[in-house]
């Protein structure tokens, strides 16, 4: 039957379209600890394939006055993870009469990617905020749970250009006779900014604008500024 | 040339992606000795589809548009098919993919929009709730691997501002001043962006002219799309969809385009 | 109390006329029927203090255990039906666990209190929680703890009322110990001060003459979090009152 076909009709018939649950929309996100502060940034491109669907989708989300968190990757899922963890924060708000501490947040959202680890929410998270002891922390995840405190990391589809650079700027890696300077809030920003205009060069992932959030013990600051379009 | 050739000996189909003619009914791509109809496989993929569907939003209002025609295959199957709805005075959804999937979302939001009709509590679907609605059902189907195969492209207006919002088979859902899916999105989305950035205060008139200027484009170059189609505005006055529309199309050009049989 | 028994004594989810719950407030009179426990909080810590009732000589003393760790910074103890307080206590250890595993941070104490209420109050219900029965629990908890609030004690009844206290005595000498609490206690009680007055107000509850195996004696601590007395440590204690 199906070689008739093929006679008939040629082979160049329908393909099989397979279905595949996941996208992978692009986008980067970079979080920043400094001494009180810390910084977490993502571009506001939204892709698909080589089409852009919207130039304007930040990927940053506050999630209270101590804690911001950047998550990329499959939007679909990053639109419900972020949904369910605004859920799980006014439940634990609500049963416990106090806001979640930034580790605390890291710790659930560890177990929310886990519990999901054979049909993964297909994201990269970011944490970025100030901890218990009012100081700068960053927390990186890898889409299955996997998790780690650390001073600067960068997530999603530029993050192998970022992270070297973040490396020598921040970290004082891979130079001779570098002096280790504490970060100063002024430079991350401006750090930040030059990463990712960096990034817009040759991601085509990445581009648009960026937004940069800054959290002290005084709350969330954002920013917003132009990147590349094309 | 090889396509030539076998042109003599094999004529190139009537249709493809139909039914064999003569033969019994068979979806195309499912084996013809078994046929596998579990839950998993029941939207594997889509049979009778709509096109592009266009968004735009104005100063005051929105626009959309979508052609009539229900393909199958290659097959422009049926020529007279809405996938415009219209939920509510302030909002209305356009609908790309497969058109079944349309009708049997369509039956469980008019069910609702009757439910929540008959509480007479003067709630009622909103732009934003509907779209957000939308972005649950489309994730949850496809996180149990039984998608609905659309595209949904939300338009409405609510507390004083136009909106427009996109929501795709697997839950990819963002909100964007001018949206488009399918092919729509390689042809007519940079159009309607370079116009929006030439005119940034765009009024309804411009819009509707710019919006139907696509549609002719799409219907141009788009192998799937049909010169008639439908467009609804909606702005805080109401919501309405317009046409059938069938625009005048001039080919005198075409035979100039060779080289490509 | 209940000289007129009436048809509303039975059902455990029917009001009387009066909006009783006689069952409830039964199992409340059951707590009354228990041996003595104490619990005081003080700027240092809080104090678990309990009389076990070793009826006969041929008792294993050790094997009576009326003060238990729920986490190592929360410990409980109880009056009333013992065997009762065995899902409750496990339910606590579960959750102040599960928050752990969850939030990386130690369960406050009010929030343990509440999740074991939740199950305390899910008696008569035939298909609520796991760990639910079909009558009102017949214990009263103390959790004593510490948290980021400091050192915290609650109490908490068969009807799933939580309350926190300063001082709390329940058991069947909760009335006289009470008042005793409440003339000993004041804010700036030692951790010390506070262990040797609740040994000296159950040595005065007390029927049988107290002794380092009669009584159990828990501290809960920011230095080191929950511990138990031992025979020696409760000698220490005793010698001094």
């Amino acid at each position: 039957m199906d070689s008739q076909m093929n006679e008939l009709y040629g082979n160049n018939g329908p393909k099989q379209v397979h279905f595949s649950p996941y996208a992978f929309n692009g986008g980067t996100v970079l979080a920043v600890a400094g001494e009180d502060f810390a910084v977490v940034a993502s571009d506001t491109r939204l892709s698909e394939g080589f089409s852009i669907h919207s130039r304007d989708t930040p990927k940053t989300y506050k999630l209270s006055d101590k804690t911001v968190l950047g998550s990329c990757g499959f939007h679909g899922d990053v639109l419900t993870l972020t949904k369910v963890i605004g859920a799980r924060l006014k439940m634990f708000e609500h049963s416990h009469n106090k806001k979640m501490s930034t580790s605390s947040i890291a710790a659930m959202l560890s177990t929310m990617l886990y519990y999901k680890r054979f049909f993964p929410y297909y994201v990269y998270n970011i944490i970025g905020g100030i901890d218990d002891e009012g100081k700068g922390c960053v927390y990186s995840f890898d889409p299955v749970g996997s998790y780690e405190r650390e001073a600067y990391r960068a997530g999603g589809s530029a993050s192998s250009m970022l992270q070297p650079l973040l490396d020598n700027q921040i970290g004082f890696k891979n130079q001779e006779g570098a002096t280790v300077v504490p970060l100063s809030k002024e430079k991350a920003v401006a750090l930040v900014k030059d990463v990712f205009i960096s990034a817009a060069e040759r991601d085509i992932y990445t581009g648009d604008a960026i937004i940069v959030q800054v959290v002290t013990k005084d709350g969330v600051k954002t920013e917003q500024f132009p990147l590349r379009k094309d | 040339m090889e396509a030539g050739m076998s042109c003599l000996t094999n004529p190139p189909p009537f249709w493809k992606n139909g039914p064999q003619p003569g033969g019994i009914y068979n979806f195309p791509n499912s084996s013809a000795t078994h046929s596998n109809t579990s839950e998993s496989q029941r939207s594997a993929y889509p049979i009778v589809t709509g096109t592009s569907v266009l968004g735009l939003k104005f100063n005051g209002g929105v626009v959309i548009a979508a052609d009539m025609l229900g393909s199958y295959g290659s097959l422009a199957r049926f020529r007279n098919i809405s996938r415009l709805s219209k939920i509510n005075d302030s909002t209305v959804i356009g609908c790309g993919g497969d058109y079944a999937d349309f009708q049997f979302l369509s039956s469980v939001i008019e069910q609702r929009v009757i439910d929540e009709e008959c509480l007479n509590d003067g709630f009622g679907f909103t732009p934003k709730s509907m779209f957000s609605w939308l972005t649950r059902v489309l994730y949850n189907r496809r996180s149990k691997f039984n998608p609905l195969w659309n595209v949904y492209v939300v338009a409405g207006y609510q507390d004083e501002q136009p909106f427009l919002g996109y929501v795709d088979k697997i839950g990819v859902a963002y909100e964007a001043p001018a949206i488009s899916s399918g092919f729509g999105s390689h042809i007519a989305l940079p159009i309607l962006r370079e116009e929006m950035e030439k005119n940034t205060n765009m009024n309804e008139n411009e819009a509707i002219a710019l919006v139907q200027r696509c549609m002719k484009l799409l219907y141009y170059r788009d192998a799937r799309s049909l010169n008639k189609y439908q467009y609804a505005v909606i702005t805080k006055t109401g919501a309405a969809i317009h046409g059938p529309v069938v625009p005048e199309t001039n080919w005198e050009i075409a035979h100039l385009i060779q080289g490509y049989e | 109390m209940f000289l007129t028994r009436s048809e509303y004594d039975r059902g455990v989810n029917t009001f009387s006329p009066e909006g009783r719950l006689f069952q409830v407030e039964y199992a409340i009179e059951a707590i009354k029927l228990g041996s003595t426990a104490i619990g005081i909080q003080s700027s240092e810590g809080t104090v678990l203090a309990v009389e076990k009732r070793v009826t006969s000589p041929l008792i294993e003393p050790s094997s009576i255990e009326k003060i238990m760790e729920v986490d190592t910074h929360i410990g409980c103890a109880m009056s009333g039906l013992i065997a009762d307080s065995r899902t409750l206590i496990d339910r606590a250890r579960v959750e102040a666990q599960n928050h752990w595993f969850t939030y990386n941070e130690r369960m406050s104490i009010e929030s343990v209190t509440q999740a074991v209420s939740n199950l305390a109050l899910a008696f008569g219900d035939d298909d609520a929680e796991p760990g639910a029965m079909s009558r009102p629990f017949g214990v009263a908890l103390l959790f004593a703890g510490i948290d980021e609030k400091g050192p915290q004690l609650y109490h908490m009844d068969p009807s799933g009322t939580f309350i926190q206290y300063d001082a709390k005595a329940i058991g069947s000498g909760s009335e006289g110990a009470q008042q005793a609490l409440q003339e000993v206690f004041h804010k700036s009680i030692t951790l010390k001060e506070a262990c040797k007055s609740a040994l000296t107000i159950l040595k005065q509850v007390m029927e049988e003459k107290l002794n380092s195996t009669n009584v159990e004696l828990a501290t809960v601590t920011p230095e080191r979090n929950f511990h138990m007395f031992s025979k020696e440590e409760l000698e220490n204690v005793i010698k001094d009152i």
